[in-house]
């Protein structure tokens, strides 16, 4: 016994020493858990950009950029037909105030179409002061949660200063952290205080023992006086009248109450951004090559366009691949994300106008496996998706082609 | 000719025993409020679920069928032994209370204090005055058929006009991106849940069309007919699994 609860105690202490130690909070939250066919084919985000990176409670913050929904959607994630434009925050840290998707405000769930462009802005407000890693992602119904770019947000200042009040329709100005919240209470009191009498009505006398076995002995009748039958007489009829006593003046004090609002926005793509018909691009093969981390991709590309146009990035679930002689031309943010010189040329020379090139390029980088990409090889739909970007740099035009293929492992 | 049965005699307790007997009744309350705020609470959160965490989950359709379907039954349950065996007519009201008494825990220290969500928009229905009434149905006809009929019905009609005094305001209209919300959707507009976009809501769904505006009366009685069912269902259960063996030892 003596020796059982030594290992007890020993356990218990080994336990609690672990709160001793400084253990860091878990920042990530899962944006490398979705399988990755699903983050690199389906919302394919770039150019996103935040308007700032600190600020205060109460202050508003802007997340815009643009997203490509890939043509080559996987079979086995359901097309999206529902959608959520959400942002990944540790609780409501923040509050939204606005969402734009091709410039329409847009309050529910929306409709995409695969192969369709949009560009999206969501605005923020400040509400708990602190430092979070947030993202915009798309909810897929059905299939997960597609991160785009996350960045770290700080918001200064002090909790109890956040506000946030609305006007409803009928001009009355509510402030939505405490609207209903002491008539709530008051309800729950009222009838908690009700059943509270009541139970104590039966507490009050013996209750268990005594109670059976005067029933065994057949003295059912003393169990419920008729002051007890008065009384639930009058809660018969008493509880019902009032519930409908004050369902009627609750509906009399708000009578323009609508139901809650379940529609679905439709919002069309914009006029193509990607595959716009200038440089077509098309993935003959894929292959990667699992020790040197590194994707080699086959492509036919056809430039139509007036100027000699270079391959200057790959995108895919948001790691950017850059050209290294090309970087000066990347619009995005060079974050922990990004492969500086990730991106080499089999051959480097424009591609002039009206020719038709077909060539290898290669994006390799440690990204493809401390992001989980590589893990593709092992998926059920082991097929690569993502954006090439090519530039025109005689009149800054930027052309950006969607490319997917199947992916050919080597292990060796 | 007539045959004289002799009826099993009890004498009051007094002293001792009844000191003893009363300890014993307060162990057993204070276990079996632990237990139902436990378990119930648990029950409801796996089953009706977001339609109670929710604001602009309340819609008019599923939450009051939703609701009372599931939260009859561990009421019935305890029913069926705290009126069976000891003629004690608060089993619903013990399990509605310990289970508001669970989710207003939950609320304040996960919604609320854990995870910065407004009280407000995790504020839990009430269905206490369903379970008063299912209590006094059950007390005053002593019948199974009687409260299942009645009671359940009563439990589930009285949900929705229980409610509204505590949720109508948050229906009140906004105007919002050049369209109209109520204040509950607003709340799920506003205050982000990662994992819990607005498709998922199951709200105003379903073929109750054909009659107008009048979705939740028809959702209420086709949830009092249900709640009929599963009311003597789970009055069974109750029976089944409660036992009084021990006292049978006293």
């Amino acid at each position: 016994m003596k020796t059982l609860l030594i290992k007890c105690a020993v356990s218990l202490g080994l336990m609690l020493s672990l709160y001793a130690l400084n253990v860091q909070t878990v920042m990530a939250h899962g944006e490398k858990a979705l399988e990755p066919f699903i983050r690199m084919r389906t919302i394919q985000w770039y150019d996103v950009k935040w308007d700032k990176q600190q600020f205060n409670v109460n202050d508003e913050v802007s997340v815009s950029g643009k997203f490509h929904v890939a043509e080559d959607w996987p079979i086995s994630v359901p097309k999206p037909e529902a959608t959520f434009l959400n942002i990944s925050t540790p609780g409501p840290v923040l509050i939204r105030t606005e969402r734009y998707l091709n410039g329409k405000p847009f309050m529910n769930s929306v409709a995409l179409q695969p192969g369709g462009d949009y560009d999206f802005k969501i605005v923020l407000k400040g509400r708990l002061p602190g430092r979070y890693h947030i993202h915009p992602f798309f909810n897929l119904k059905d299939a997960g949660q597609v991160m785009g770019p996350g960045v770290w947000l700080e918001i200064a200042g002090t909790a109890a200063d956040f506000s946030n009040e609305i006007k409803t329709i009928n001009g009355e100005l509510i402030d939505m952290e405490s609207y209903g919240l002491s008539n709530g209470i008051f309800w729950h009191l009222f009838w908690g205080a009700l059943a509270t009498a009541w139970l104590l009505w039966w507490l009050r006398r013996p209750l268990f023992i005594p109670r059976y076995k005067m029933l065994q002995a057949g003295l059912e009748d003393e169990l419920v006086t008729s002051n007890d039958r008065l009384i639930a007489k009058v809660m018969l009829v008493g509880v019902p009248v009032l519930v409908l006593a004050v369902n009627a003046m609750t509906i009399g004090d708000y009578p323009n109450t609508i139901p809650l609002q379940a529609s679905l926005d439709r919002i069309l793509p914009l006029p193509a951004q990607v595959n716009a018909g200038v440089v077509d691009v098309e993935t003959l093969k894929a292959e990667y090559r699992i020790p040197e981390r590194m994707m080699t991709f086959t492509l036919k590309i056809n430039n139509r366009s007036e100027n000699p146009v270079q391959i200057g990035e790959f995108m895919s679930a948001n790691v950017h691949f850059l050209n290294k002689d090309l970087q000066a031309s990347y619009q995005g943010d060079a974050g922990t994300m990004t492969a500086p010189e990730g991106l080499s040329l089999e051959n480097p020379a424009p591609i002039q106008p009206g020719e038709q090139r077909t060539m290898t390029i290669t994006s390799s980088d440690a990204l493809w496996e401390s992001e989980k990409l590589d893990g593709l090889i092992r998926d059920a739909d082991s097929r690569i998706g993502g954006l090439l970007f090519l530039y025109d740099t005689v009149v800054g035009e930027r052309y950006i082609s969607s490319i997917s293929a199947a992916v050919i492992p080597k292990f060796n | 000719m007539s045959v004289n049965i002799s009826k099993p005699s009890f004498q009051p307790y007094t002293g001792e025993k009844a000191r003893i007997s009363r300890a014993f009744d307060y162990l057993i309350l204070v276990l079996a409020l632990f237990l139902f705020i436990g378990s119930f609470h648990l029950h409801f959160a796996l089953t009706v679920g977001d339609w109670d965490f929710w604001v602009d989950w309340k819609d008019r359709q599923w939450w009051p069928l939703v609701t009372p379907l599931m939260g009859i039954t561990f009421p019935a349950a305890v029913q069926a032994v705290l009126w069976e065996k000891f003629r004690l007519p608060f089993g619903a009201t013990l399990c509605v209370t310990a289970l508001l008494i669970g989710t207003w825990v939950a609320r304040i220290f996960a919604y609320h204090l854990w995870n910065y969500f407004p009280i407000n928009m995790v504020l839990p229905a009430t269905m206490l005055p369903g379970a008063l009434v299912l209590d006094v149905i059950l007390m005053l006809s002593n019948s199974l058929t009687v409260t299942a009929i009645f009671g359940g019905a009563a439990f589930a009609l009285l949900f929705y006009p229980s409610n509204w005094p505590i949720f109508g305001m948050f229906h009140v209209p906004v105007e919002y991106g050049n369209g109209q919300l109520t204040v509950a959707d607003l709340f799920g507009f506003e205050y982000i849940r990662t994992g819990m976009p607005e498709y998922l809501r199951i709200i105003e769904r379903g073929t109750l069309r054909t009659y107008g505006q009048y979705a939740t009366p028809l959702s209420a009685f086709c949830s009092a007919l249900l709640c009929s069912l599963m009311y003597t269902l789970w009055w069974y259960i109750g029976k089944w699994f409660a036992t009084v063996r021990y006292l049978n030892k006293i």
